[in-house]
């Protein structure tokens, strides 16, 4: 009896003095920021920053190891409605004000939103140019035309940008994507002849398509949102979150990937 | 009715009940739930919409293309699976029953790689022929005739299985031909069974989605048929998207009541 009890005693202790070396070996003491984070972050986002805001996740992990972040990205207009009718997030960041005052109407926001980044809109096409698109008005002669939907923000960007430049397109020859990268879709897998997407889009897929440049689309721009929700578990990181994606190194990272600044 | 057994009162009787209307309520609740979510004074001008009498025409023709096409292909090949033998007709019967069971998002993709501009006969079909599939009704008709020819053809092969030989055999010894034959006695003799699996084509390929958001887009008046539309019109106009959904589901309880006879003929002939 007594023996095994101190077997059990003399395990349990190996395990606590071995577990609180593991722990304290993991910690990485390079970062300056603090590890003391931790938890499971869930940022909702819009689909035009898929690709930069995994990159963006993975560095905020680097530093913050015991942190998990879990993306969630769509259409900006679809989230903002999700999360208020009760869907779960942490972090929202919008590729539109419209969306994210939404949220800020129903008072979910645990602090004002700020600007992290600026979109423009670019015309793209397939590698090799098929349709000979070199101008907004070519987009009316085109056979099947990508745009975003009308509730996500880069299809009234599109629509607003089509129709300053007074070029009409038939809707009969509009493929309408649920969000930007599925618009992009449209394109990159060949079949449509072009599709308005913004410039950070057409930089993440490089070479599969082929970039028209539109003098129309320097008026218009897309003002990207950042912020905290209020009933998040997570608050903390959450707030650590939005004040990376406004630092430096996010910001380099967002220029990299052809967003403009705030 | 089964005389001479006795019937349990409590305990696992009550047990099963319970479960059988949870079961109910899995189906029931949510149709219900949609019931009630339609605004009824607003739906007769919901359902005239310009949008919805453009999905409401696109599905009716694309549906009915679809299904002729099943018909047309299908049954020459229920024929072939149901009276030829022939090695790797086990496989052959696998394959085309394959879209019963594969996910229709996965269905466009398979279509894409075969028949977009770049895959591998829709190269063909472009640079020799012009002819473009994706983005296209035709496209949208493809992609229902995907998913129905297996209701059909496993419908009719069924049909043609069940057949009783001796009728055709007694035709062709009274002097008919082959068609003749085929004609004046097999076809009247499978016509519920082939009627039976036309609606059920019809009624797949008329709720088909997946495979067709995803091989022939989302194109107002081209290719935005019924479920499309409802998917689009949930987030911008959901009494619209409502609306429709009422007309999908009234049209599915219609197939389910005329096909009766399908479902609870065959438990009945058992007893």
């Amino acid at each position: 009896m007594t023996a095994r009890r101190c077997v059990a005693l003399l395990v349990a202790a190996l395990l606590v003095g071995c577990s609180s070396t593991e722990r304290s070996d993991a910690t990485p003491t390079t970062s300056a920021s603090g590890s003391s984070l931790r938890g499971e972050l869930t940022v909702s986002a819009a689909a035009s920053l898929t690709d930069v805001f995994a990159a963006i996740g993975e560095a905020f992990a680097e530093q913050h190891p015991a942190v998990t972040v879990r993306f969630n990205f769509g259409s900006s207009g679809q989230l903002a409605q999700q999360i208020a009718e009760g869907a779960p997030a942490d972090v929202v960041a919008f590729a539109d004000t419209t969306a994210m005052q939404v949220l800020d109407d129903a008072g979910l926001l645990a602090a004002p939103a700020e600007v992290f980044a600026t979109n423009e809109l670019v015309v793209v096409t397939p590698p090799g140019n098929p349709a000979q698109i070199a101008t907004l008005a070519d987009l009316a002669d085109a056979s099947t035309v990508a745009l975003c939907v009308e509730t996500a923000p880069c299809g009234r960007f599109s629509d607003q940008l089509l129709t300053a430049a007074g070029v009409e397109v038939e809707e009969s020859s509009v493929t309408r994507g649920r969000d930007v990268r599925s618009t992009l879709a449209a394109v990159t897998r060949g079949d449509a002849d072009a599709a308005i997407v913004y410039v950070s889009d057409a930089a993440a897929v490089g070479s599969r398509v082929e970039v028209v440049e539109v003098p129309e689309a320097v008026g218009i721009v897309a003002s990207y949102p950042v912020a905290g929700l209020a009933d998040s578990d997570v608050g903390g990181v959450a707030t650590a979150f939005v004040r990376y994606v406004l630092s430096d190194e996010a910001q380099t990272l967002l220029r990299d990937a052809g967003f403009g600044p705030p | 009715m089964n005389g001479g057994r006795v019937v349990r009162s409590g305990g696992a009787g009550t047990l099963v009940s319970v479960m059988a209307v949870a079961a109910l309520a899995v189906v029931a609740l949510p149709l219900v739930g949609l019931l009630r979510r339609v605004d009824w004074a607003g739906l007769p001008g919901a359902l005239t919409t310009p949008e919805a009498l453009s999905a409401l025409r696109l599905s009716l023709v694309c549906s009915l293309a679809a299904t002729a096409i099943s018909v047309a292909l299908g049954l020459p090949l229920a024929w072939v699976l149901a009276r030829r033998r022939f090695p790797g007709r086990a496989l052959v019967r696998g394959v085309v029953l394959l879209p019963l069971v594969l996910p229709p998002v996965v269905g466009g993709v398979a279509l894409l790689s075969a028949f977009s501009r770049s895959g591998l006969v829709g190269r063909y079909l472009y640079d020799w022929f012009g002819v473009q599939l994706t983005f296209t009704t035709a496209g949208a008709v493809l992609a229902g005739a995907f998913v129905s020819l297996p209701f059909f053809v496993i419908t009719a092969e069924a049909g043609l299985r069940g057949l009783d030989r001796r009728f055709e055999d007694a035709a062709a010894t009274l002097g008919a031909g082959p068609a003749e034959v085929f004609g004046r006695v097999t076809l009247p003799l499978v016509a519920p069974s082939l009627a039976a699996g036309a609606v059920l084509a019809w009624a797949r390929a008329l709720g088909e989605f997946g495979a067709t958001i995803t091989f022939a887009g989302n194109i107002e008046g081209r290719t935005r048929t019924l479920p499309l539309a409802v998917y689009l019109l949930l987030d911008s106009d959901p009494e619209v998207a409502v609306g429709l959904s009422l007309v999908l589901l009234v049209v599915s309880l219609a197939v389910i009541v005329a096909l009766r006879d399908r479902w609870s003929g065959e438990l009945r002939s058992q007893r």
